[in-house]
């Protein structure tokens, strides 16, 4: 590559007014150094992004982020976050495939859907709108210490979230070591269309027993609950970050989570099967109340001459039983001054909760709680994907990334009786990945 | 050996380095009491210093820049941070539209600033002309290829880029010490110090042709100084100044005698201050337009 100057002397070009900020980038990249005095008036850094999440045959999402970020100077720091996002398809219901079609009533109780026999059964009147809020402001506290606070808010059709943070950092051994603790509530609020499900009570299908419309109403109420339910959520925070050498950053975090009230999805259903794996019927599911998680997490980042690697673990068990490993890891690549690329890969693996069941036996005792959600079974899951960003000449910086992700739910260990034998009662979930970024 | 090329001295709350480069008086301030401490900075800053000045000095004769100058229109080898700096040269031309040219020094041969009256004849100064202009050099990561009869020289950038290269080691090293690097008034400061009070630092300014000292206050960041009030050229009462104008080949007329300038790099500094030499009449307004603070003298 052969550089030359743009510059045309003959060309009056237009006239430079302020040559400072310029200048001062030119200098950054001469000294290589960020500045080390404070700009006079700092600007508000915007991030936009748009995410497209595609199942196949399944559930497609639409996210929209906007992020904004500004500094008022001596490190006092505000940020917000506006996420909306539509989700629309078909998630799994939790009922296991047949050999035979399959008739369903939808959750709101009006109307049903037919699944086709060796089908997996999804319920495709999946669809919803969240918009989430957050603000978080950070500023110096006494000596060499941080403080932080936030709030969040989501809300969904039927889901309503509210959160308040705060945490402390404090640097020791001259900003080599941080340890930072942190803590965070939120409350939940569910009230889904159609009522909560009555636990394990059987999911009323109209096949033309029902006298009239009224007689069928009155059996579906008996199924719900009327008034809505809630969930609230303690977590901590505790973490170490050491600069280990002007290369190498490490940190390490605990985190303690725990939450009390509905955890239940009332969306979801088991199957009640005979000793051919037949389907005699659905009942809706139900989960304990309450619910602790310990997270272990070590993520060390390494910096290249030409980039940056970055490598996370995650170790997590719950009193679900529910144990996850959690591999992450990005390698950056500065193609040049400008561009980059950064594979990533992941890689997820997760034991199944002590309540899960893919379905329920005719004529055993209900167990105390179940659930057949997959996403509570055994499982194993990975990301591939790639990100490409480009910075341009005004220090905007575009961003892109592609990604492929899979779940592979697994048998964690039931015989399966009769014709289920013959039937894909795990089904992989597969999803594309596309992301637009622009910072600005 | 090295010690003796350096000098330590202990003052009431702070220590001071010296020694000479660049042609110039060159001052290392550490808030510290620590003399082991204050003399490895001060040698760290002396060795870095020296080493650019071997390395870019024009005046040397087998130095990276004797090569590039001698290179007879042919591809001369650099390194990276020669790249850097011909990338920083190259962003100083396009911002001053071309005032700032790094292969202008050729102009030197013709204009001697003595005070005396000798103005060149403008035939020296026009056989001086087809060696100028950064927009010939071709140059990437590797090599720079010069016209036969041109020449480069880091002079305007030089004795800055030192300052910054040397406070950068000394922030590297001492990451929570207060140090002002300061080579003839060109000043980089690391970082406030422990009291935030300012450092109070003697520079020469000038007035009514001669020089006095004059305390300038700086917390943190850069301060540099252009233009030369001894340094200038006077024929039939017109004073010329040493600042020259690439495109004419002639100084620019009506700029102030001596602009500093502070912003958070010493480099960034001085460039701010000879880029409004270069706007000559509206060296000020320029200043104004970059929302700095500036000390202007005419």
């Amino acid at each position: 590559m052969q550089l030359t100057s743009q510059s045309n002397l003959t060309k009056q070009t237009k006239k430079i007014t302020n040559v400072n900020s310029a200048l001062a980038a030119a200098t950054c990249a001469l000294l290589g150094s960020a500045s080390v005095v404070q700009a006079e008036e700092s600007v508000w850094e915007m991030d936009t992004a748009l995410l497209y999440y595609g199942e196949t045959d399944r559930v497609t999402a639409v996210e929209g982020v906007f992020s904004a970020k500004k500094d008022f100077g001596d490190e006092h720091v505000f940020s917000g976050k506006l996420v909306l996002d539509t989700l629309t398809g078909a998630s799994a219901t939790g009922a296991v495939s047949q050999p035979n079609a399959q008739t369903f009533t939808r959750p709101s109780g009006k109307g049903q859907y037919e699944i086709n026999g060796g089908d997996v059964p999804l319920d495709d009147t999946f669809k919803d709108t969240r918009l989430q809020l957050e603000a978080q402001w950070t500023q110096p506290l006494w000596d060499d210490m941080r403080g932080s606070a936030g709030v969040h808010f989501s809300k969904e059709y039927d889901y309503l979230s509210v959160a308040v943070n705060g945490s402390l950092a404090r640097d020791f051994n001259q900003k080599n070591t941080t340890i930072s603790a942190g803590v965070s509530l939120a409350f939940d609020t569910i009230d889904p269309e159609g009522g909560r499900p009555v636990a394990f009570s059987e999911m009323v299908v109209n096949q033309g027993q029902f006298a009239n419309d009224q007689a069928y109403q009155v059996a579906f109420d008996a199924t719900r609950q009327k008034d809505s339910d809630d969930k609230n959520t303690i977590d901590l925070m505790f973490g170490v970050t050491q600069v280990i050498n002007r290369r190498m950053l490490m940190q390490f975090n605990y985190g303690y989570s725990t939450s009390d009230g509905y955890h239940t999805d009332p969306f979801k259903v088991l199957s009640i099967v005979n000793d051919q794996g037949v389907t005699q019927s659905l009942v809706h599911e139900d989960r304990p109340t309450e619910r602790t998680r310990h997270s272990f997490y070590w993520q060390t980042k390494y910096a290249l001459d030409s980039g940056v690697a970055d490598i996370s673990y995650r170790y997590a068990t719950d009193d679900w039983d529910i144990n996850s490993h959690t591999i992450d890891s990005r390698l950056r690549f500065n193609i040049s001054d400008n561009t980059y690329i950064q594979p990533h890969f992941r890689y997820y693996q997760q034991g199944a909760a002590e309540f899960y069941q893919p379905f329920l036996m005719e004529g055993s005792m209900l167990p105390t709680f179940a659930s057949a959600d997959y996403r509570l079974g055994e499982m194993t899951a990975y990301t591939v994907g790639l990100k490409y960003g480009m910075k341009m000449p005004s220090g905007n910086e575009w961003a892109f990334r592609l990604e492929y992700y899979q779940q592979d739910p697994k048998n964690a260990g039931f015989d399966e009786p009769g014709v289920l034998q013959q039937l894909d009662l795990y089904p992989s979930v597969k999803a594309v990945i596309a992301q637009i970024s622009y910072s600005f | 050996m090295e010690s003796e090329s350096f000098s330590i001295v202990q003052q009431n709350d702070h220590i001071v380095g010296r020694f000479t480069a660049m042609a110039s008086p060159c001052e290392i301030l550490l808030e510290t009491q620590d003399l082991i401490l204050a003399n490895h900075l001060t040698s760290l800053a002396y060795s870095e210093t020296k080493r650019i000045e071997q390395k870019f000095s024009r005046y040397l004769s087998n130095n990276l820049m004797a090569n590039i100058n001698h290179s007879e229109g042919q591809p001369a080898v650099i390194d990276e941070e020669t790249f850097r700096l011909l990338q920083f040269a190259d962003s100083c031309f396009e911002l001053s539209e071309g005032q700032f040219d790094i292969t202008s020094g050729v102009l030197r041969s013709a204009w001697k600033f003595d005070g005396s009256d000798n103005i060149p004849t403008s035939e020296t100064v026009k056989a001086l002309m087809s060696g100028i202009g950064w927009h010939k050099v071709k140059f990437d990561k590797k090599s720079i290829t010069l016209a036969k009869d041109m020449e480069l020289d880091f002079g305007g950038i030089g004795k800055e880029y030192a300052v910054d290269c040397a406070a950068k080691l000394c922030s590297k090293y001492a990451p929570n010490l207060s140090v002002v690097i300061n080579f003839g008034g060109d000043i980089q400061v690391t970082q406030p110090r422990k009291n935030k009070q300012p450092w109070n630092i003697a520079i020469e300014s000038p007035e009514a042709n001669k020089a006095t000292t004059k305390i300038l206050q700086i917390v943190s960041g850069g301060l540099a100084t252009s233009g030369d009030a001894r340094r200038f050229l006077l024929k039939n009462g017109k004073r010329y100044s040493h600042i020259l104008n690439p495109k004419t080949g002639y100084p620019i007329e009506n700029s102030p005698r001596s602009v500093t300038v502070a912003a958070p790099h010493c480099i960034q500094a001085g460039l701010l201050a000879t880029l409004s030499l270069l706007q000559g009449a509206n060296a000020e307004s320029f200043l104004h337009q970059q929302g700095i603070k500036f000390w202007c003298y005419r």
